[in-house]
């Protein structure tokens, strides 16, 4: 390798160790506060479990908990099954290019689709809720879903599919036996990504909920607006666990593919 | 019968037309070989007959039945793909099962016959891996074995011995012949190798680039008499010299510039012989015999030099010189260990050969 | 051959319906609510029970007319700062970071990877709310500052505008970060040995070698960061404490709290054509840069 290594050669090193570190350092602290016995954020008083169990005991949480699960779950369904479709019998010329129009949400500022959103639902009277924010989830899930199944389905070896119809399947057995387990990775992998997008997602819910509906997401702002205790640090801790762990589920998943 | 028939075939890809008013019939029951070099558009044609493409003008038969319009699925006809293109989610037997359960029969009967087919290509000892842990030879069993359990009317194959070795392909070669007078099915074979198409054909035909069929024929019929040169040079290799038909006494002969006239026999039926007309004749290299010393009994004879000499040890091919320049290429088999005479470089030679083992072509 | 037998292949069965509902989906949720968008700013008023010619007679060009007070252009500038500064600082920051990953990193790449993307992951609000715990007075950053002497009186960072700054590009570096790690991954490692063997100092191997190869990578990135952020309106809401309007903020404040749906959706278009153009005009300017460079856009 190479003899010439110049100062920043060790730069380098120290200069990402150290972005790690700023990157870190809140999301660290704001855990260990979770733990803080004291309600007043910012002095350390002693250890304590009791911001978990008034999270747990929270009525107003786990309605938005269960809240933001619905709107999730739905929303993954809706638009993987929907991408799923799209995928495999959209294969006029038309259809094909179609593809552009998916990445309409995925460019637009989040903002911009809420506020779009809200007044077309308000426009027909449609009245706001969950219904309204499953709408609007889905919307960014098939800009993530149709992309990356479009890609893996690409990648499939095409003669497989004849090989399929050869044989005496029909379209839609070919669809169901062969297309589907093949494409299984990418479908896991794309509904984990809504699942984590949507149960993320801030804007489109904070519009397109009404006065109501709270997910979890908003939840959390509201708390900070009025005044946090540190009970949403200690849901931050579950919901960073709970992250974690799904990123490396879908972290495995690509690179299992990649071997395959 | 269920023999195929392509009639009037037209294809065309972007513009580009592979195929046009291509006739084939291919009888029922036969090892057929379809060969051509790459672009001949031999692969179409195959997946024509499958239903991949569909044509843009023309029909296509099986016995009576035109199925030109027929769907992929609906057709009875196979396909071994060059790929094999087995199921990776599947295991041996779910590949091999994979038609009988879109046809919706009972476990068991399926359970019989997949084992029974297993058996018939030897792989009953794997029937249950996975598709990954088998080597290039057993994947293309799976393939035959999958595609042939249907008992379709047709099985095509495109050139399904492309990915293995030399020994494992002639190994192959032999049971496919073996598996088809079993079954009795017709398959068509494509490729672009004429060793293997000489080998497992019962009658073959012969693409040129152009997407056309230049012959139609049992491979001796191929080899021994083609009907035009692209033939005589793809399969197998020739000399061809140009000259001027002349009839004389009764006799035919080619006269060729600076050379000499040649006797050759008189090819029956063919509208294009007329006296001083051009012509070419094709002479295979092992129809020589080559000598030092001058002998007798032979119609024609050249003379030459020695240029040049390839070892190959069952046989010795050798690059001889002509008067008008042209290198006439010699098959000589090493019939014995000391051969009675030694031909070397540069040395001055005869080369022999009967009016009867000359081809007259036009073109 | 493929699309060839796509139709022949499909052509007989019938379930093209079945993909209908995934192109609806965004025509009738994203490309009509933008077209009414539009329409609705032409409009001082709208009866929503009356379909007819009171639409004709509510149109004007007055929203946008109000918007070109100087309120507005500030605010409009105020957010491309903001975001071209988070983007340019994103990139600066990034890019060392993207390089060390992908081209000197060997055995610990895919977990430096996963430790990097994670915070990309956490919930952007939890993670706004945890740089009040580094930004406050009694945070970590006075405290640990205080501590070692560098400022002798505790700094007021939240509810200023540095704090909108700083929170914004830690919060989007993720962003910047793996569009460029991807584009120089792909940089073969011949290439950059080949630099080496014909004499190059490393500087000179990232300035005229790496560097124009990940072009694609960093303005990828970029425009990755610039446009969210020109719309942001978590962080600025948050951090800023409501008394500085940017473009997310504002078009908020229309739509939510003064219902004033008809300047709102104009500030939107304007917003949304001033977006458009500001990231055409970079990237015009980063084309000719790159054509310059040899980057990817050579002709």
């Amino acid at each position: 390798m190479r003899s010439n290594y110049g100062l920043g050669h060790y730069l380098l090193p120290i200069f990402v160790f150290f972005i790690y570190i700023l990157l870190y350092c809140p999301i660290i602290v704001l855990v260990l506060f979770s733990f803080n016995k004291s309600p007043l954020s910012y002095k350390w008083v002693g250890f304590s479990f009791c911001w978990y169990k008034e999270l747990f005991q929270s009525v107003e949480i786990l309605a938005a908990l269960k809240n933001s699960l619905i709107v999730a779950s739905v929303s993954v369904f809706f638009s993987v099954s929907m991408g799923l479709f799209y995928v495999f019998y959209g294969t006029s010329r038309f259809l094909n290019r179609m593809i552009v129009f998916f990445y309409g949400s995925l460019i637009a500022p989040e903002i911009v689709l809420a506020v779009i959103l809200l007044n077309f639902f308000t426009f027909f009277s449609i009245p706001l809720g969950l219904a309204t924010l499953i709408v609007g989830h889905t919307l960014i899930g098939l800009g993530y879903v149709v992309p990356m199944l479009r890609n893996r389905y690409s990648e499939i070896d095409y003669s497989l599919i004849e090989a399929s119809l050869d044989l005496g399947a029909t379209r839609n057995q070919t669809f169901l036996k062969i297309v589907v387990p093949l494409l299984s990775p990418a479908i896991i992998s794309s509904a984990l990504l809504v699942l984590i997008v949507s149960f993320d997602d801030f804007l489109i819910s904070f519009f397109c909920s009404g006065a109501v509906t709270l997910t979890l997401p908003m939840y959390i702002f509201a708390e900070i607006r009025a005044g946090a205790t540190p009970v949403v640090n200690a849901l931050s801790t579950l919901l960073l666990v709970t992250s974690s762990f799904l990123i490396l589920i879908l972290t495995s998943l690509k690179m299992r593919t990649r071997i395959f | 019968m269920r023999e195929i028939r392509l009639s009037n075939v037209k294809k065309s890809f972007k513009g580009e037309v592979i195929l046009e008013g291509l006739n084939l019939t291919i009888p029922s029951g036969e090892f057929f070989a379809l060969l051509g070099p790459s672009g001949s558009g031999k692969t179409t044609l195959l997946r024509l007959i499958a239903g991949f493409e569909s044509v843009d003008t023309g029909s296509i038969f099986i016995g009576n039945k035109n199925i030109t319009n027929v769907p992929i699925n609906k057709r009875r006809v196979n396909t071994v793909f060059q790929n094999y293109a087995l199921f990776p989610h599947f295991n041996v037997f779910d590949n091999v099962a994979y038609s009988l359960k879109i046809r919706g029969l009972k476990k068991d009967v399926i359970e019989q016959k997949v084992i029974k087919i297993l058996k018939s290509v030897h792989l009953e000892k794997q029937i249950y891996k996975s598709i990954h842990q088998l080597s290039g030879g057993q994947q293309q069993r799976v393939a035959l074995a999958r595609a042939v359990i249907n008992e379709p009317d047709v099985l095509l194959l495109d050139e399904p011995l492309a990915a293995l070795d030399l020994k494992l392909r002639e190994k192959m070669l032999v049971e496919l012949i073996d598996l088809q007078d079993v079954l009795k099915t017709t398959f068509i074979y494509v490729t672009h190798d004429q060793f293997e198409a000489l080998t497992v054909a019962d009658r073959m035909a012969i693409m040129n680039s152009e997407g056309e069929i230049e012959q139609v024929g049992t491979p001796e019929d191929i080899y021994e008499f083609p009907r035009t040169s692209f033939v005589a040079k793809f399969v197998g290799t020739t000399n061809l010299l140009k000259g001027i038909l002349r009839a004389e006494d009764n006799k035919t002969f080619v006269e060729i510039e600076n050379l000499g006239k040649f006797e050759a026999l008189l090819p029956k039926n063919k509208k294009w012989v007329c006296n001083g007309c051009n012509i070419l004749m094709s002479l295979r290299p092992e129809k020589i015999e080559i000598s030092k010393t001058p002998l007798t009994g032979f119609s024609n004879c050249l003379e030459g030099q020695v240029d040049s000499i390839v070892y190959h040890g069952r046989s010795t091919q050798y690059y001889v010189k002509l008067k008008n320049g042209f290198l006439l290429h010699v098959f000589e088999q090493n019939e014995e260990h000391f051969p009675q005479e030694e031909i070397d470089y540069d040395d001055k030679v005869y080369m022999y050969w009967q009016k009867e083992n000359v081809v007259l072509l036009e073109k | 051959m493929r699309s060839e037998n796509l139709k022949t292949v499909f052509k007989q069965d019938r379930p093209f319906f079945l993909a209908i509902p995934a192109i609806l989906w965004p025509a009738i949720f994203l490309y009509i609510p933008l077209v009414f968008l539009v329409g609705i700013s032409f409009l001082k008023s709208f009866d929503y029970s009356v379909f007819d010619y009171s639409v004709i007679d509510a149109l004007t060009f007055n929203n946008y007319r109000l918007l070109f007070s100087f309120t507005y252009v500030k605010i409009l500038f105020r957010s491309f700062y903001l975001a071209f500064f988070t983007g340019f600082f994103c990139l600066l920051i990034s890019y060392p970071i993207a390089y060390f990953l992908a081209l000197r990193v060997g055995r610990f790449k895919n977990l430096l990877l996963f430790f990097l993307v994670l915070p990309f992951w956490t919930n952007f609000i939890v993670q706004v709310y945890a740089w009040f715990y580094i930004l406050d007075v009694k945070g970590v950053l006075n405290t640990v500052f205080l501590k070692l002497g560098i400022i002798s009186e505790p700094l007021h960072i939240l509810y200023t505008p540095t704090a909108i700054y700083i929170v914004m590009l830690f919060c989007y570096l993720p962003f910047m970060v793996m569009p460029i790690y991807t584009s120089l991954s792909k940089i073969e490692k011949d290439t950059l040995e080949a630099s080496d063997d014909l004499g190059a100092k490393p500087w000179q191997t990232l300035l005229y070698v790496t560097w124009p190869l990940s072009l694609s990578g960093v303005v990828t990135g970029f425009f990755l960061v610039y446009i969210p952020s020109f719309g942001e309106f978590v962080i600025p809401t948050l951090l800023g404490g409501g008394k500085i309007m940017f473009v997310g903020s504002l078009i908020s404040y229309f739509f939510l709290d003064t219902k004033n749906i008809f300047l709102g959706a104009a500030f939107t278009c304007v917003s949304g054509l001033f977006l458009i153009i500001s990231a055409l005009l970079i990237f015009w300017i980063f084309r000719r840069y790159a054509k310059k460079v040899g980057g990817i856009y050579e002709k």
